[in-house]
């Protein structure tokens, strides 16, 4: 019996992050910023985008990829508000999407004639934050029904990305969550986080997040 | 449970580098865990576990390190080619 030993050093993320790399790669010639929306579930990522579909729709050519682990709801939910491509990947169990399932919906896509496009993520704050699908930037996602230190509790999210969105803030005269704790916790772990305070159910302070999605739908992207 | 996706992933990087008729003279992985890679160790042993109980990987042990920094790597493979020693 003969045992040899191959030196390997491989990374085990680094097929995923080649083909993230070519997502970039192909997103970039095309001038496309793409945005990762990452959150627990029932944190309001969907009707975030319902709502941005519907009043930026005129404005800007968006469309969107959506992970869930079953059902097609929210690429259900979308499509009602955009002609272009709402792309819904299952995962089947899976937590996270990954750079192959965006590589393969991008190949639906017109890139030529999109400004942005968004992945909703599958709702986990823990996996998806290990997984680079080419996006431009992660956002995150996390709302005022949760504990305010969410970003202590899943801190490689928060630190990941480069945007969060509190949300559901119609919410606030019925509950106990204090903003400034929580926008304090979330800069103890990422102290660059840039905030946006959002009701995407009322429509309180969606101007800022638009206003944001022009000029990043607007500025070069990056390769 | 992105281990689990990992632990996929560990079995192709194998695969790729020994030829999948060669799978079942694979003898261990050695696999490196940095501490803010995002990954509990302890889990992924237990989805590799699940993985390696059936062939071609019955019998495959995982050597494991945990060190500093944000990298998951496979590091080595051994493989008893049947030869004489090396």
């Amino acid at each position: 019996m003969a045992v040899r030993r191959i030196e390997v050093r491989e990374r085990v993320m680094e097929k995923n992050d080649e083909l993230a790399a070519e997502v970039r790669r192909r997103l970039a010639e095309h001038g496309v910023a793409s945005l990762n929306l990452v959150s627990s579930p029932g944190s309001g990522k969907t009707l975030l985008l319902e709502r941005t579909l519907q009043e930026l729709g005129p404005e800007l050519a968006m469309a969107v990829v959506t992970g869930d682990v079953q059902t097609e709801n929210d690429a259900d939910r979308l499509a009602r508000w955009t002609d272009r491509l709402v792309h819904a990947v299952v995962t089947g169990g899976a937590c996270h999407l990954d750079a192959r399932q965006v590589g393969t919906a991008l190949d639906d896509l017109d890139l030529a004639e999109l400004d942005l496009l968004f992945v909703e993520n599958v709702g986990n704050l823990v996996c998806p934050a290990s997984w680079d699908l080419g996006e431009t930037a992660k956002v995150v996602v996390f709302s005022v029904t949760e504990g305010e230190d969410k970003p202590l509790k899943y801190p490689k999210m928060f630190r990941v990305s480069r945007y969060a969105v509190l949300n559901k803030t119609d919410l606030l005269p019925y509950l106990p969550f204090d903003v400034d704790k929580a926008v304090a916790y979330a800069r103890e772990v990422n102290p660059d986080l840039q905030f946006f305070f959002t009701s995407a159910l009322t429509g309180e302070g969606m101007e800022g997040w638009y206003d944001f999605l022009r000029t990043h739908a607007r500025a070069p992207a990056q390769s | 449970m992105h281990e689990m996706s990992l632990a996929l992933e560990i079995c192709r990087i194998t695969e790729e580098q020994v030829g999948r008729e060669a799978l079942s003279l694979v003898r261990e992985v050695g696999l490196m865990v940095g501490v803010d890679s995002g990954v509990e160790p302890d889990n992924l042993e237990f989805c590799l576990d699940a993985l390696l109980a059936h062939p071609p990987f019955t019998g495959v042990r995982i050597s494991m390190s945990v060190e500093s920094g944000d990298d998951l790597r496979v590091t080595y493979l051994e493989v008893d080619d049947g030869g004489p020693p090396h």
